[in-house]
């Protein structure tokens, strides 16, 4: 955060200084679906400086005209905002673009004069929205035409790196070695989207800034905990990247490790970017190795989806869709129990999933209570009480839910299980901003604390990647399969049946 | 392609896609808290059965939609795309290929809420992994659907019930009643013959079954189920073992049951109780209030096997 005193107390929320964004990617998917009409919100929020400027880069034979079009089409399609809107307008005209190959010096120097040119007396701020083999290239290149380094005080230089960061751990060593060449550690913003999103940031408020629950955030009183991260969609258009990658790679290294630890992390000391992440760094050493290094077992279970049915529609199994090997053993789904080797945690298993062509889009983390000691009503309630239940919702319906057992109003003592649920959308009134709006924002003033530090990245990958150095020591054979629009393969419930637990159904 | 919906089933549904149902919900929702601000969900109920049955549980559950659940109804069918129409908390499916039942529920139950599957015929396969959505399940299956041979797989996770059992409460409880008499009680290991006449065959089972397992009859109690076409679904219940007699039989109007017992050789009284409300929102209602697991409808089940 900024360190100026006077933002103490300040009812207006910082304002970063001159920004230049620098967009890698210009014309790609992420730009126009959510870099676009984040920026738009932004300024339409009276969220960016007066000096702010957009630089698109791309391999594109484009100009500033044709980048502006980009935009236009971009917010109407995206944020549903008309042409004649008076922000999309002023907006439109801070706008540059600067074509060529990303491996040719020219186009950084290009890039350079531009940005000399905008002299918006501030920082640069890059945004590497493109596809992720390219990302040693352009920093390479950014630091050989001296982009990385700003000219003077009161300057800055940054740069936005999205997932993913690597594809194993050595990768990813590799291409933090490339970065801090050029960018010291904390010019370096490696971003998770899932981290803006307001209940992920608010489950630090929720644990640490109330007494009620963090006394019971251990042990003692939780079970299990369960993180689910479910997506109706199948491969889509990214059959090239997701044969590569798989839903380990996709979606466990990075959001749902993320996810976990700040579900485990100790308190900070105090709210600042380094505390926060050193504490989810010692959550994330704490997990047990997901292989065991003597047996090879693993607790990881992998499967593919089959045909069936979801949002309405007979979908075709993954190994017919477009660009897919009908061979592929490239994992749509992935459950796995982690276990973590701390003093709050120990016996308390951390069951994950993630899948595509599930029934709903759903990411959440459910942390179920212990029973009561003694079961005083069971006499009156034969079967056991449900369990309690603390549920944070991170998408679609952001929010906290809280389930507990109640008295059935009447005569007689019946028990059953309600909710009380707290629901960002309709709590305060005024919208959720966009993940992006939020973590945008926070590059610009410089605020790491929602990004991913190049140790969790590289810890993260230490878990990860001697499952898939598993998986491809076995023998080449059938993955298990599941079909589209249900909750994943037998065998994941049967890892859950092996604790005497179940998947929460959603 | 969509066929025409069934206007009886939804009234003032409104046709739309599948992937737009929750924001349709939301848009209409809206528009109703304007009309009745405060109501809030209290479960999703899923009826799920071949269109001829769906009608009159639509029926049945306006009510209840008022007060506050999520109606999904599905009509089974061939249609790849069914017919989908929404009003206020409620969402039809028609048509439906009933292998994606679950698909289509998994996709539609509010995981905040507990789910109610009102099960009201269809394939025994899609039965089970409907009932691995629900909380409870709730059967109601044409005649001759022999749905109860899956109660005890499907009670290791979730609660059942049946409806025949929910209009056999009273009978059950003016039963229960006859044993608070201390020499009926008593007696009530020596009871061999049990007699039930009434229209419905499978009510008839069940109550034998209960009176089985809860009396640890299994085995030694000989009943005699006569069907009766037209009558109501119990008629008369006689349970006996010689010296005792316990009696209930259906009163001429139809909504109260007789009771008479003879003890020891004498008479010990009768009385006319009401059956109470029949009709099926009232018996839903019941069912709705009911979250735990029922023991002693599985343990009827079980036993019911025994009498044909």
């Amino acid at each position: 955060m900024p360190s100026n005193p006077l933002q103490d107390g300040l009812r207006l929320e910082p304002t970063p200084g001159p920004t230049t964004l620098v967009i890698f990617g210009a014309s790609g998917d992420l730009t126009r679906r959510k870099l676009l009409p984040a920026v738009y919100k932004l300024s339409r929020g009276q969220r960016l400086p007066a000096l702010f400027s957009v630089v698109g880069v791309s391999r594109d034979d484009m100009g500033d005209e044709a980048f502006r079009t980009v935009l236009r089409d971009s917010l109407r399609e995206f944020a549903g905002v008309q042409a004649d809107d008076p922000v999309a307008k002023s907006l439109a005209r801070r706008i540059r673009y600067v074509g060529g190959e990303f491996a040719d010096p020219a186009l950084y120097q290009r890039l350079a004069a531009t940005l000399q040119e905008i002299d918006s007396a501030g920082g640069a701020l890059f945004y590497l929205a493109i596809p992720p083999g390219l990302y040693g290239t352009v920093i390479e290149q950014l630091g050989a035409a001296g982009l990385s380094k700003a000219a003077s005080a009161g300057h800055w230089r940054r740069v936005i790196v999205e997932k993913p960061f690597g594809t194993d751990l050595g990768t990813a060593r590799e291409l933090n070695q490339i970065v801090h060449r050029h960018f010291d550690e904390e010019q370096v913003f490696r971003i998770d989207h899932y981290l803006g999103k307001e209940t992920v940031q608010n489950l630090m408020v929720f644990r640490f800034a109330n007494g009620m629950f963090e006394p019971i955030w251990n042990r003692r009183y939780i079970d299990h905990v369960q993180i689910t991260a479910a997506e109706t969609v199948g491969v889509e258009r990214r059959a090239t990247y997701y044969e590569g990658a798989g839903a380990l790679r996709d979606m466990v290294q990075n959001h749902l490790m993320q996810l976990l630890s700040l579900v485990a992390m100790e308190p900070p000391i105090a709210f600042t970017a380094e505390s926060v992440r050193d504490r989810k760094m010692d959550a994330l050493l704490s997990v047990q190795p997901l292989v065991d290094p003597a047996s090879g077992a693993t607790e990881v279970v992998r499967a593919q989806y089959g045909a069936g049915w979801v949002a309405g529609a007979d979908v075709p199994g993954y190994g017919v869709e477009p660009g897919v090997n009908s061979a592929s053993t490239t994992e749509t789904f992935v459950a796995l129990r982690m276990q973590l080797d701390s003093w709050r945690w120990a016996g308390v298993p951390f069951y994950l999933r993630t899948g595509k062509r599930m029934p709903k889009r759903t990411t959440e983390i459910a942390i179920q209570l212990r029973r009561p000691p003694l079961e005083i009503f069971k006499r009156v309630s034969p079967t056991s009480v449900a369990p309690n239940l603390l549920i944070i919702n991170v998408q679609p319906d952001e929010g906290i839910s809280v389930r507990f057992e109640a008295k059935l109003p009447g005569t007689r003592m019946q028990l059953a299980p309600v909710m009380m649920n707290f629901r960002y959308g309709t709590a305060f009134g005024g919208s959720v901003p966009e993940a992006y709006e939020t973590l945008l924002l926070d590059a610009m003033l410089g605020d790491p604390t929602l990004f991913a530090r190049h140790d969790f990245v590289e810890a993260s990958w230490a878990l990860i990647t001697p499952v898939h150095d598993t998986w491809r020591s076995e023998q080449a054979g059938a993955i298990p399969t599941y079909e589209a629009g249900e909750w994943g393969p037998a065998e994941a419930d049967a890892m859950m049946a092996r604790d005497g637990r179940r998947w929460r159904t959603l | 392609m969509s066929e025409r919906p069934d206007a009886r089933l939804l009234p003032d549904g409104v046709p739309v896609g599948f992937a737009d149902i929750e924001s349709a919900l939301a848009g209409v929702s809206r528009d109703a808290t304007k009309r009745a601000a405060g109501m809030a969900l209290t479960a999703t109920i899923v009826v799920a059965g071949p269109p001829h049955r769906l009608t009159e549980a639509a029926q049945a559950l306006r009510g209840l939609t008022d007060v506050g659940v999520r109606a999904v109804l599905i009509s089974y069918g061939d249609n790849p795309a069914p017919t989908v129409q929404v009003s206020r908390n409620t969402v039809a499916l028609e048509g439906l290929r009933a292998e994606y039942l679950n698909n289509a529920v998994a996709a539609l139950r509010l995981s905040s809420l507990p789910t109610l599957v009102w099960w009201r015929g269809g394939k025994v396969d899609a039965l089970e992994g409907l009932a691995a959505l629900a909380d409870r399940l709730v059967l109601d299956a044409d005649e001759g659907q022999d749905v109860w041979a899956s109660v005890s797989r499907i009670a290791e996770h979730t609660a059942v019930s049946d409806l025949r059992w929910t209009r056999l409460t009273r009978w059950r409880a003016l039963m229960a009643h006859f044993f608070d008499i201390a020499e009926v009680c008593a007696a009530a290991p020596g009871f061999r013959l049990l007699q039930i006449e009434g229209s419905d065959i499978q009510s008839a089972r069940l109550f034998a079954g209960w009176l089985a397992s809860t009396l640890q009859l299994r085995g030694e109690l000989k009943a005699d189920l006569r069907e009766k076409p037209g009558a109501s679904p119990i008629e008369t219940v006689v349970l006996s073992d010689g010296d005792q007699e316990l009696t209930l039989r259906m009163a001429a109007n139809g909504t109260c049951v007789e009771t008479a017992a003879r003890v020891q050789g004498l008479p010990a009284g009768s009385r006319i109780v009401s059956l109470g409300d029949q009709r099926l929102a009232a018996l839903l209602g019941e069912e709705l209030r009911i979250r735990a697991r029922d023991l002693a409808f599985e343990r009827a089940v079980a036993a019911s096997k025994g009498f044909v």
